[in-house]
């Protein structure tokens, strides 16, 4: 059971249904996994991810996140082409536990459309969201 | 959703912010916030304590005990104890299983003879009931009398290198007790029992201490009666502290225990004949490996050698995983789907330098030696497979490439000499 007033959800960025959440640097969106999904894999042992320059659609799977307790998929929360990932994780996968808005982030996105950032939900909706599958 | 049953440290357990799961009927700690990764490599480098109070025991006492053993247990208790095969003595416990009589599983044990007619038969959660039945229906004209005993008997699990300097701190007369422990030796019980060797925590509390274990490396499983189970849980936790002592959840245990080549009842082993795997040294084969030394229930599977499927540890090259419980398949180099996969978890203890795996407890590991964890597990396939051979495993999700192996994990310590470990 997670004690949601205990996540740390920032109110700079977006969050989507499959719990990864979006923020705007300039025309770029840089992509990970909330605080929310990180607690429930529990230790990420692995981190699959695409290649740069590869291009995928909102709500396309991206790659993929291994924990001790299950394989989950990783969804573009906007669509996009891949600018950048994050090698760091590639070798030390705990940083998406450890810090999953800073050192832990995924990838870099040049958005195909800055638009669907609203189709993301706010903090509070997210939470929302949590609450009410807890 | 229905709720499971509890240990007496349930509430420990949840007080402590560990993530909850239903573990074979029973709601149990699959880690702590220490997290899973952590808890098992702190087992190979220091100590973790584990609840493992959900699991089952029957004691089986009387003139009859032995006879009846003989024909229910795999193993043969008049020859089953160390290298040179000696009969199983007080103070002894083995590793054997209970089969029916077409040769497949019903649970495997670790049996204890307590004293001259007198076993404890420790089983796996849910089982209890089901192995006395079991014992009781093959008792013929025997006088034995078979009875499980779970309800009354709690049990932690303190496993790694730094378990006996732990047990030190807590033991009255720590190193008579200890002095010369053999693996799958072990000294007192759980409550006031006639045992020469009486085993007791400072606070008087009686232990059975027993140098075995779920993990692969040097530990102890501590029985005690079970309303002593949480101070008992509380006294061994501080004096751990300084050693690195930490809980450790059901997570880190189902790890450990794969990279360390040991079976999951009813998971690796189950209802299909007990024969063709890594673990029929607890059948009771002769020196030949052709015969059996006794009859008991199940020998017919001495029979199925031939047609019997296979089953096989195998290792990964990263930490990726595909579902286990016969969820995904095994596909040889011809593209066949030849079996499935029993287990498959992630060491994450252990990693590949060159083409040799490490372990974090390898004395000779590389420096600056980071563990990328790997997969390994169990698969079960209908055509034999040779040491080395590659394979690939697949799930809904995506295809592994692993090989088959006869270990995993390497530089394991359970069967370490006690006095390297005080």
């Amino acid at each position: 059971m997670i004690d949601t007033s205990q996540l740390i959800l920032p109110d700079d960025l977006r969050y989507a249904e499959d719990h990864e959440w979006a923020r705007l640097e300039g025309d770029k969106v840089r992509v990970g996994i909330s605080d929310f999904a990180q607690q429930q894999l529990g230790d990420i042992t692995f981190v699959e991810l695409p290649n740069v320059g590869d291009s995928f659609g909102k709500g396309q799977q991206f790659g993929a996140v291994e924990s001790t307790k299950a394989v989950s998929d990783l969804f573009m929360p906007i669509g996009g082409e891949i600018l950048e990932v994050n090698q760091a994780i590639r070798e030390s996968p705990e940083l998406v536990n450890q810090d999953p808005y800073g050192d832990g982030w995924m990838i870099l996105v040049k958005p195909t459309r800055a638009d669907e950032m609203n189709q993301l939900m706010t903090k509070d909706a997210y939470l929302d969201m949590v609450g009410r599958t807890e | 959703m229905l709720q499971g049953k509890r240990t007496p440290l349930y509430d420990w357990h949840v007080a402590h912010a560990a993530t909850m799961t239903d573990f074979a009927g029973w709601d149990m700690p699959v880690w702590y916030p220490t997290g899973a990764v952590a808890e098992h490599r702190t087992v190979i480098t220091n100590a973790g304590l584990f609840d493992t109070s959900h699991m089952c025991a029957v004691a089986i006492s009387g003139p009859g005990a032995f006879d009846l053993l003989q024909l229910c247990v795999t193993k043969d208790l008049n020859a089953c104890v160390g290298t040179v095969k000696r009969p199983l003595q007080p103070g002894d416990g083995v590793f054997g299983a209970y089969l029916n009589d077409k040769g497949e599983l019903i649970d495997d044990t670790i049996l204890y003879m307590i004293a001259e007619g007198m076993y404890l038969s420790v089983v796996n959660a849910g089982h209890g009931t089901e192995i006395a039945q079991h014992l009781t229906a093959h008792v013929g004209d025997k006088d034995v009398q078979v009875e499980e005993v779970s309800s009354k008997v709690g049990k932690i699990d303190l496993q790694g290198p730094l378990s006996a300097k732990i047990l030190e701190k807590l033991l009255q007369e720590p190193l008579k007790v200890l002095d010369n422990m053999q693996y799958f030796g072990f000294k007192g019980y759980f409550e006031d029992r006639p045992r020469p060797d009486d085993v007791r925590l400072r606070d008087g509390t009686p232990i059975m201490l027993s140098r075995t274990g779920f993990t692969g490396e040097f530990g102890f499983e501590i029985l005690v009666s079970r309303d002593r189970l949480l101070p008992v849980w509380e006294m061994i936790l501080p004096a751990g502290q300084d050693l690195g002592l930490i809980t450790c959840g059901l997570a880190a245990r189902d790890s450990l225990r794969a990279g360390g080549l040991l079976p999951l009842s009813h998971q690796d082993m189950g209802p299909w004949p007990f024969i063709n795997n890594p673990w029929t040294f607890v059948l009771p084969f002769d020196d030949e490996d052709k015969s059996f030394t006794k009859k008991f229930i199940g020998d017919v599977v001495l029979a199925e050698r031939d047609q019997a499927e296979h089953t096989y540890a195998f290792v990964g090259y990263d930490p990726r995983k595909v579902s286990g419980k016969g969820l995904s398949v095994v596909i040889d180099s011809g593209g066949n789907e030849i079996g499935v996969v029993l287990t498959c978890v992630s060491d994450m203890a252990i990693g590949l330098s060159g083409d040799r795996i490490y372990s974090i407890g390898s004395p000779d590991k590389p420096k600056d030696f980071k563990p990328a964890g790997l997969s390994c597990g169990f698969v079960r396939v209908k055509t034999p497979l040779v040491l080395g051979q590659e394979v690939e495993l697949r799930d809904s999700r995506r295809t592994i490439r692993v090989r088959i192996v006869d270990d995993v994990r390497p530089d394991r310590t359970a069967r370490r000499p006690m006095k390297d470990m005080l």
